[in-house]
């Protein structure tokens, strides 16, 4: 860490990379139709949804300039640096490039296992689309820089994954590209390797390379980057000063538990309100206090027998509570349309502490999901600090003096 | 096209060092290494020795050496088979690389027929020696072998584009390809020579038997290597519209595949 400080470079006003009103959708196939014959059967019916990764994305990465990537899954990172590196093309906009690119997408993508760790120097160069000529010099460096000594004339496919991942980055970080395109690849590697790359990135920087960075970890992207772009379902969420963006993301990001949803949705849960007393909805309760939780669905077609239910879990993931109409005893033939399923708790037994919800509806046997959201809502609980651990009990205490 | 085409040759050293990756990694644990690639044919031409020549005695048919005529043809036509089944397949199989790494995909197809030509013509260099140490009068046309072999090339670096780029889309294309290998076989005068279809079938039959590139090139085989007038003469069946006809498709089979290659391509990443 701490590249940022060996020297302070000058970003050029020249562009190495534009991004002009990129978009990027993916079709999401329900069932993919692989074969001739499911396509013809299924000739009609239009099998996928439209899923827009990136949406609008305008953004210049100017020559010497190393720009930072982040945020959470999905949020179309990945799709972004496929695109300026040409593997995807975009549905709208376009990209420009200037200079040669070596992109580190998947260390060691295209090494042949039975070939030895030299042979793979050469091919896997030239798939990156480097010319042997261009290697010659290069060679001793990508092999020291390697740390595998003589397991380089050793078939690849006895190496660990450690110094598989070591050749590869080995490699690409020597090509001395004019861009380098880097893909959460840093946290692989022991603790020492990671700061031999991180010192090499911040030589390149120097000699006015042109980097970008996607990363899950702000905190390198705040370290090294010039700028960090911030995006959040294929938008742009900032754009600036990392320690600004970054700050920002991580406050974001502590808002915002780690959810996910899933199912069928023969049963869409569209709304889901957690609310006080007083039939507001509200993140903070205390002990003791009444919370009502109200699932708002629709099914298109009609669904038999389904069940409905929701959990309490603590930050470690632990259920706290959880219940759902069939425990209950709660017989549901059919439903159909509109309809909002209410759960009412009389009063919260846990003390302090954050909680998430998650709220589904299932078949009776369980096997079958129609839609679950998990853990995407959360409130917090706190006591008035007269007990602790996890629950409230009634207690009574009495001193009983002989 | 124009543009595709700089793209490719901006690339030929990947194609030329994945080439070489096959034909190192297609035998590297095995005992015998390069034999292998002259023990194949030598065993399909033992199987259709006995089965054809002495059993259903086509040697007969005026062939001196039945054993080299059928060498000259399955030579070619297991050339053909390799490639486009390794081809086929190719795109899909590389995928993970597809989807991590830019570079031309059109590589990949040509880089198994690159291996595979280069095993061909092992093959042929071998055959010419047998020829030579058994006397088998030749033909001085036996120098157009790298001309002949570069039609072929151009023909199945077409189809193999093609088919590699339609099996990303119906993986149903791979099983085809073999199915469709099988009775293209029998309808290519590998193991027979050619007067054996002209003699037994119709006309129209005939005519629609010359329709199929892979019989001229069979024949083209024969005749320069077989030298087929002299050795074979029921072998002989060229015509000059017969080899430009072939020639014609060919070219015209490269330039749509490597057409719908391109065009497809931009999409490999995403399906895969």
């Amino acid at each position: 860490m701490g590249a940022r400080e060996i020297g302070t470079r000058a970003t050029s006003e020249v562009p190495a990379i534009r991004v002009e009103g990129v978009s990027k959708s993916f079709r999401l196939y329900h069932d993919v139709n692989y074969t001739l014959k499911e396509r013809i059967i299924n000739w009609r019916k239009r099998g996928y949804d439209l899923f827009w990764a990136l949406k609008g994305i305008d953004l210049t990465v100017y020559k010497g300039e190393t720009l930072g990537i982040i945020g959470p899954n999905g949020s179309g990172k990945s799709t972004l640096l496929r695109m300026m590196t040409r593997i995807m093309k975009p549905n709208e906009g376009r990209i420009y490039t200037n200079g040669t690119i070596a992109a580190l997408l998947e260390l060691g993508a295209g090494f042949h296992p039975d070939l030895t760790g030299r042979e793979n120097i050469y091919l896997n160069a030239s798939i990156l689309g480097f010319k042997r000529r261009d290697l010659e010099g290069l060679i001793d460096g990508i092999i020291e820089f390697s740390e595998l000594g003589p397991f380089i004339d050793n078939q690849v496919k006895n190496y660990s994954s450690g110094m598989y991942v070591r050749l590869g980055f080995s490699i690409a970080i020597n090509l001395n590209p004019d861009i380098l395109l880097i893909d959460e690849v840093l946290a692989v590697g022991d603790e020492s390797f990671q700061t031999k790359c991180l010192n090499r990135i911040a030589r390149m920087q120097q000699e006015g390379k042109t980097i970008v960075l996607v990363t899950h970890e702000a905190n390198i992207a705040a370290a090294i980057c010039d700028r960090v772009l911030w995006l959040d379902k294929g938008v742009e969420r900032m754009l600036g000063d990392p320690r600004e963006v970054t700050e920002r993301y991580h406050e974001a990001m502590r808002m915002r538990p780690e959810g996910s949803e899933f199912g069928t949705r023969d049963i869409v849960i569209d709304k889901v309100e957690v609310m006080n007393r007083h039939g507001k909805e509200a993140v903070e309760f205390e002990t003791g206090e009444p919370m009502t939780l109200r699932i708002h669905y629709h099914a298109a077609r009609p669904v038999e027998d389904p069940v409905f239910g929701f959990g309490f879990y603590d930050q470690m993931g632990f259920m706290v509570y959880g219940t759902n109409t069939r425990l209950r005893g709660m017989n549901i033939p059919k439903v159909q349309g509109r309809g909002m399923m209410e759960f009412s708790i009389a009063s919260l037994y846990m003390l302090d502490g954050r909680y998430y919800v998650s709220v589904a509806a299932h078949t009776r046997d369980g096997l079958v999901n129609y839609h679950w959201l998990d853990k995407l809502f959360y409130f917090d609980v706190r006591s008035p600090g007269m007990e602790e651990g996890y629950l409230a009990m009634e207690c009574d205490i009495d001193l009983k003096e002989e | 096209m124009k543009e595709y085409l700089r793209r490719l040759f901006e690339y030929r050293e990947l194609l030329y060092n994945l080439t070489r990756k096959e034909v190192k990694v297609k035998y590297k644990n095995s005992f015998l290494g390069f034999v292998w690639s002259l023990v194949t044919p030598l065993m399909m031409l033992v199987v259709f020795y006995v089965a054809f020549g002495v059993i259903f005695k086509l040697r007969a048919m005026n062939m001196r050496y039945y054993a080299f005529f059928l060498m000259a043809g399955i030579l070619p036509w297991n050339y053909l088979s390799i490639a486009l089944m390794q081809g086929v397949g190719s795109v899909v199989m590389n995928g993970d690389l597809v989807k991590k790494v830019y570079f031309p995909r059109e590589v990949l197809p040509l880089s198994y027929l690159g291996s595979a030509s280069f095993h061909f013509l092992l093959q042929e260099v071998m055959l010419i020696v047998f020829l030579l140490v058994f006397r088998v009068p030749l033909s001085p046309w036996i120098l157009a072998l790298p001309l002949l072999m570069l039609l072929q090339m151009t023909f199945i670096a077409g189809l193999s584009l093609l088919l590699s780029a339609l099996n990303v889309f119906f993986r149903d294309v791979q099983h085809f390809t073999e199915i469709l290998l099988t009775a293209w076989f029998w309808m290519t005068p590998v193991v027979y020579p050619v007067s054996y279809i002209r003699e037994n079938l119709p006309a129209w039959a005939v005519r629609l038997y010359m329709l199929n590139p892979m019989a001229h090139v069979v024949m083209l085989w024969q005749r320069i290597i077989y030298n087929s007038p002299v050795n074979g003469p029921s072998a002989y069946g060229l015509s000059a519209e017969g080899i430009l006809g072939t020639v014609a498709v060919s070219v015209a089979v490269l330039v749509l595949g490597y057409y719908a290659f391109c065009r497809l391509e931009g999409r490999f990443a995403e399906f895969i």
